[in-house]
């Protein structure tokens, strides 16, 4: 709590671990599969996933933080260092959004045919769909880490925004 | 272009003012981003699921219920499902409603932990504590919308604690369900989606802007160390492009783990349970109700009496009482807990082990009541709950604050002192 640490973001991610793993193992909170019934969650573990959900992003979100802007802040401008590493590695992701977008499509298209009945692979969808949105975050990732010039600044307290 | 916009606009005038806001560093502040992504997210996803909704109860039949006759509003979650991406849409919806409560939770704790209430944030944290309860409420009031027999019965156990307030259970049930919730009362689905869609989240707009315009008034606390790099000043990145930068990643690792769980989990398949019928099935309400559904587990129905004509039985005690004692003592926490100075940093947990302790042994409260939720499932004994909601969440208490004290020894009670030249002293 004293600076911007990683030592509270990795203990979520791993009580976050812990908790989908609660809700996975015991049997009292597992998903319910009975012969013929459509499996659906018990309250129990959706509130231990949502947890999970919370201290997974908070976790992941926290570590990155402490990577793209440091422990501490100290004012002044700080120029970035572009490399071809992180210039490759942005082109490379972005064919493989290019790529994962086109099969996100095919995955819509194939859930609008009446002769499959209109089935959702829902998992499937959301899994490509899923990792679009992380491809896209790494991608702002990078280019906030190697190519903008960070600046701190030391406002005012009694600063006059917005009033 | 630019500068066509600046001369009618000022433009530039608002990015120097707004877009260059500081923005201090600190892991802990993404819980509250968090809960405003989920929230956004719930009105992007609610958005498609009002166009293919339908908000009535007649009786409907068409190929995706086998040429059952069900009702409308079951029927259109059947469409929505059927959607290409519709299942994941309303998945979706479903979860970001539970991560916003679960992170507006975890939210409030940080900024108890910190003491972030205090001096001159006291009114922050009051619309925030009506935030965390408005919440809860719009995704009470979303549970019963897609009207299978699920929904219909755990709504239920919300409606009978609502009807069961002295004097006025009658006049909340008309306003909330516009009269008796059951599978033949008409009214009660399109009432429950007017305040679901238009009342609660225009409320809940209004507050979260005035929580918003409040914390850029009276900016963050900072972590301690700012203190020491410089003394009375905000220190943190402008709003544009970094900060903008940083909550364009959150949100869309937000949504990207969100939706892959909302996929691989759909939290609240209809056909699971079917259209209401006349068989109960034996449900749980959500996991954010089921602390209170434990006290009441355990309340004895012989604690009942009648006053004035209304009626004070274990669901006003369970239901209303602990819950709004509970509210009002949130409340109360920034006055109890009083500074006469600004609260500029954030406190460190471990130098206040009272409150830390406290706010521990209040967690194992809400542990142990939502253990009791649990009690027919798990063949608990109503005296044993009683020691476990009651003397468990004491004794932990009790506990933390001896070893907070024990490991921290004579450092607890003060705040860490950082030297304004040189380096800072102990850290957490």
């Amino acid at each position: 709590m004293y600076r911007n640490d990683t030592v509270v973001p990795y203990f979520a991610l791993v009580f976050s671990a812990a908790l989908f793993l609660t809700a996975y193992l015991n049997d009292r909170f597992r998903v319910v599969h009975e012969a013929g019934a459509v499996p659906h969650l018990t309250v129990g573990n959706i509130g231990l996933m949502a947890f999970a959900l919370v201290l997974f992003v908070y976790g992941f979100i926290g570590l990155l933080s402490n990577w793209l802007e440091g422990s501490e802040l100290r004012p002044g401008r700080h120029e970035p260092e572009p490399s071809s590493l992180p210039m490759v590695a942005g082109v490379v992701l972005s064919l493989l959004l290019v790529m994962l977008s086109g099969f996100f499509v095919r995955t819509l298209i194939f859930a609008n045919n009446p002769e499959i009945g209109y089935y959702n692979a829902t998992t499937l969808q959301a899994g490509v769909f899923g990792a679009m949105m992380f491809i896209l975050a790494l991608l702002i990732a990078i280019y906030k880490k190697f190519f903008i010039e960070e600046e701190v600044l030391a406002e005012d307290e009694k600063g006059d925004f917005p009033w | 272009m630019y500068r066509w916009l600046d001369d009618r606009l000022s433009i530039g005038k608002l990015y120097a003012k707004a877009f260059r806001k500081a923005f201090p560093v600190h892991h802990s502040f993404f819980l509250g981003e968090i809960t405003l992504f989920s929230f956004i997210t719930l009105v992007l996803t609610g958005i498609f699921l009002t166009l293919n909704y339908e908000p009535s109860i007649r009786p409907v039949s068409g190929p995706l219920s086998g040429g059952q006759e069900v009702p409308a509003a079951y029927y259109s979650i059947l469409y929505i499902d059927s959607l290409p991406f519709g299942a994941v849409i309303r998945s979706l919806h479903h979860w970001a409603a539970h991560i916003m409560i679960a992170a507006a939770f975890l939210h409030m704790l940080r900024i108890h932990l910190t003491g972030a209430y205090k001096n001159p944030r006291e009114l922050n944290w009051i619309v925030g504590v009506f935030l965390l309860v408005l919440a809860i409420l719009t995704a009470f009031t979303g549970y019963a919308l897609p009207f299978d027999n699920y929904a219909l019965t755990a709504t239920k156990i919300g409606y009978e604690i609502g009807a069961a307030a002295p004097w006025v259970g009658k006049l909340l049930s008309d306003i909330l369900f516009a009269g008796e919730l059951s599978p033949t009362n008409t009214q009660t689905i399109p009432r429950l989606y007017s305040i679901h869609v238009l009342w609660l989240p225009l409320t809940l707009i209004a507050l979260i802007s005035l929580h918003l315009v409040i914390m850029i008034k009276q900016k963050h606390t900072q972590p301690r160390y700012a203190e020491k790099v410089a003394p009375g000043k905000i220190v943190g990145v402008p709003l544009f492009p970094q900060q903008a930068a940083m909550m364009g990643i959150l949100f869309l690792v937000y949504i990207g783990a969100t939706t892959f769980i909302a996929g691989a989990f759909l939290a609240h398949p209809v056909e699971a349970f079917g259209p209401p019928t006349a068989n109960t099935p034996a449900v749980k309400p959500d996991w954010y109700f089921l602390w209170i559904y434990g006290i009441l587990q355990i309340i004895p129905a012989n604690w009942r009496f009648e006053f004035l004509g209304a009626t004070f039985g274990p669901q006003f005690w369970g239901g209303i009482l602990v819950p709004t004692l509970i509210i009002l003592g949130a409340l109360a926490i920034p006055f109890l807990d009083y500074s006469k100075e600004k609260q500029r940093y954030l406190e460190l947990p471990s130098r206040h082990p009272f409150r830390t302790s406290f706010v521990i042994g209040v967690l194992m409260f809400y542990i142990m009541s939502t253990l009791a939720g649990y009690k027919v499932d798990l063949g608990l004994s109503n005296e044993l709950l009683w020691v476990l909601v009651l003397v468990v969440p004491v004794v932990t208490g009790v506990v933390s604050y001896i070893l907070i004290k024990a490991i921290y020894g004579k450092e607890w009670n003060q705040e860490v002192q950082v030297e304004l030249r040189g380096k800072g002293p102990a850290t957490d």
